[in-house]
């Protein structure tokens, strides 16, 4: 069957238990914040263990860019905080201390352009936004051509994002007339369809309004930017959180950036999933201590398709996967491993699946086919420059690849990104 | 780390699942001959696989099930063990494994044998099929469509062409029978067959096209002969629709976003 438009995609369906509607807030003992997955970043530190930092407050700044802040996720003592040679930054934990108070910015220069960007490097908004090509958090002094906020995620298992927008619509609204200031390209904001999650009338008219069907990639931000607005090495294009964009707006209105977010766990080796409110760099054991069911098992942040195994809930991330962990492989006898692997990466088939793993929105046969040859060209004529592994980890899983087309989609973009630097 | 199903070998199975029908309708009335020719055609073919694998490390694949009974099914009559066996050898060898076994090759293997036979050996008469037998090509369609693993669009696409040639009196009875079955095993082959949604499109009514032009020119050829060149044809010409639906693809983008 081929579906097209916004019916296109797939429902991957993973089990997990059933659990309580409410929404329980959390903060736990522990935090830690990790740079954003990509490239290392070198940073200079701002506090040293044993410091109490207020929520909110700076840690850590870019070390060639130093005002882009990295804030803390909970009041608390700095706990550890380790560095990579090269000053590159691994992670800082903190200690909760509710005595640290909370951190409050100047907000009176955030009508301008400057103003605001400033103000969101040193409240620490800048590792929330993804750009695109190659991933990672925004330079410094880019300005987008586009920016995409998603109010909409079609994740296996990812919480409802109108439902973590309730209570602070006029706030989204706010933060969502903001991010017009940082471009000159439009604002694109991403919803269910029929749900734009805030008044069409009462935001400016730069922004325009993109429906998105409820398959697996629709609301994929890569897949959306891909077909809306694609991204190329001079038209950067951010992406970022509907929930982020709130926060945004609350820090515009009050001077302190909010830190919570809807986060939901789910998986197979749990008793019951939960939905809680918690913050970034929410230590995921406490999350998962009173119902993960008995055995190994194994903590991922992420879903259960572009999940990370981490300690630490990244700083993108609003799902927490709790998986079985398998039993180590068995040694098989060698004629048998030849018959069913080889040293080499077995071709995809095209089927209908594989096309509805990329939404329809790009050849897929031929994206996968350039990813396995590593022929980068190509692969940038089908739209390479506006997907990050979020986006092709669908068809991964589809495919069976167990991460393999990952890493070619990796080293690929890793390819471009110094062949284009230099 | 969590997976899905359709790994190259999972979609050999559900293609194997798809020709059951097909194969066991063939079988029961094909009798002790035609399991004699699948046998020996299996054994042949998992022959070569092994030795890619033991000399080249590729994994020997499923679809040389399908591959085997493609043959089996579809190769003149009578050649005897010596015969067959060279052209299976030949259409496995030059038509898949050279290029790493099955998702990487160009053309059919069996499209290759068949063909290979055909012009080598040509006075050896082609197989007739009763009816009952092209009919089970309709639900190897249907689960293959069903499940994905074949392309409606190339199905759809041939059907088109097939309709209208029918409707103009263009397409005699044997030629629609056989040419159904060799569409389903042959031509709707996901991987050498077109791989975009349009090319596939094409390539469905190419394969048509080309049946009806040889049905309707190609005096003295046999049915099955007439489908498998058509088949090989449309297959060494799906790379080249891929390619015209993809520069269209891009062009259609850089007019509306001025950038792919």
């Amino acid at each position: 069957m081929v579906f097209f438009g916004r019916n296109a995609g797939l429902m991957p369906e993973f089990p997990s238990p059933a659990g309580p509607s409410e929404i329980e807030d959390v903060v736990t003992e522990e935090a830690a914040i990790r740079p954003p997955l990509g490239r290392a970043v070198a940073v200079t530190p701002l506090v040293k263990e044993g410091d109490t930092v207020a929520r909110g407050a700076a840690l850590a700044c870019l070390r060639h860019a130093p005002d882009v802040c990295f804030a803390a996720p909970i009041a608390g003592k700095v706990a550890r905080m380790s560095l990579l040679p090269g000053r590159r930054m691994s992670e800082i934990v903190l200690f909760r201390d509710d005595s640290g108070g909370v951190e409050t910015h100047d907000t009176n220069k955030a009508d301008t352009q400057s103003g605001l960007r400033r103000l969101m490097q040193d409240a620490g908004m800048w590792p929330r936004i993804a750009r695109r090509p190659f991933g990672g958090m925004p330079h410094h002094a880019e300005t987008p051509a586009a920016i995409f906020v998603m109010a909409t995620d079609t994740r296996p298992q990812a919480p409802n994002v109108q439902k973590a927008l309730d209570g602070q619509r006029d706030a989204f609204a706010r933060g969502l007339d903001a991010l017009t200031l940082l471009t000159d390209g439009p604002v694109v904001l991403c919803h269910p369809e029929g749900v734009p999650g805030v008044d069409t009338k009462a935001v400016s008219d730069r922004i325009q309004f993109a429906p998105r069907g409820t398959r697996h990639p629709q609301g994929s931000p890569g897949i959306c930017i891909h077909q809306l607005y694609p991204a190329d090495i001079d038209t950067p294009v951010w992406d970022v959180h509907a929930e982020d964009v709130a926060a945004l707006g609350t820090l515009l209105t009050t001077g302190s950036l909010p830190m919570t977010r809807l986060v939901s766990i789910a998986g197979p080796a749990l008793r019951e999933s939960r939905t809680v409110r918690t913050h970034i760099g929410a230590d995921l054991r406490q999350l998962t201590q009173r119902i993960v069911a008995p055995g190994p098992h194994l903590l991922m942040s992420g879903s259960p398709l572009d999940g990370l195994s981490a300690r630490w809930l990244g700083g993108r991330d609003r799902q927490v996967a709790v998986l079985p962990r398998a039993a180590p492989a068995r040694q098989t006898h060698w004629l048998f491993a030849a018959l069913t692997q080889s040293a080499g990466t077995r071709p995809a088939i095209p089927t209908t699946a594989l096309s509805q793993a990329f939404g329809g929105a790009l050849p897929a046969a031929a994206f996968i086919r350039a990813l396995a040859s590593g022929d980068e060209e190509t692969a940038m004529t089908f739209g390479l420059l506006s997907l990050l592994e979020e986006d092709v980890a669908l068809a991964d899983y589809v495919l069976s690849e167990g991460g393999t087309l990952l890493a070619q989609f990796r080293a690929l973009l890793d390819h471009v990104e110094t062949e284009f630097a230099a | 780390m969590i997976r899905g199903l359709w790994s190259r070998e999972t979609v050999a199975m559900v293609l194997l699942a798809a020709y059951l029908p097909l194969g066991l309708f063939w079988l029961w009335l094909g009798g002790v001959d035609a399991i004699g020719r699948l046998g020996l055609s299996a054994l042949v073919v998992a022959f070569w696989h092994l030795v890619f694998m033991l000399a080249r490390a590729q994994a020997p694949s499923l679809a040389a099930l399908i591959t085997a009974f493609a043959i089996a099914m579809l190769a003149p009559e009578d050649l005897g063990v010596f015969r067959l066996a060279l052209g299976i050898s030949f259409g496995v060898v030059m038509g898949e494994l050279v290029f790493g076994g099955w998702g990487r090759n160009v053309v059919n293997p069996a499209t290759v044998a068949l063909a290979f036979l055909g012009f080598g050996f040509p006075s050896f008469a082609w197989p007739i099929f009763d009816a009952p037998v092209a009919w089970a090509a309709i639900p190897a369609a249907l689960i293959g469509v069903l499940t994905g693993a074949l392309s409606a669009a190339l199905l759809g696409g041939a059907g088109a062409v097939a309709l209208i040639a029918l409707a103009a009196g263009l397409l005699p009875q044997d030629a629609l029978l056989v040419s159904g079955i060799v569409l389903v095993l042959l031509v709707a082959d996901p991987v050498t067959s077109a791989a975009t949604h349009l090319g596939r499109w094409i390539n469905g009514a190419l394969y048509a096209s080309l049946v009806v032009l040889f049905a309707t020119n190609w005096t003295g050829a046999a049915p099955v002969q007439i489908a498998v060149a058509a088949a090989l044809l449309s297959s060494l010409a799906a790379p080249l629709l891929d390619e015209k639906v993809l520069a269209l693809w891009i062009y259609q983008r850089r007019r509306r976003h001025g950038r792919t």
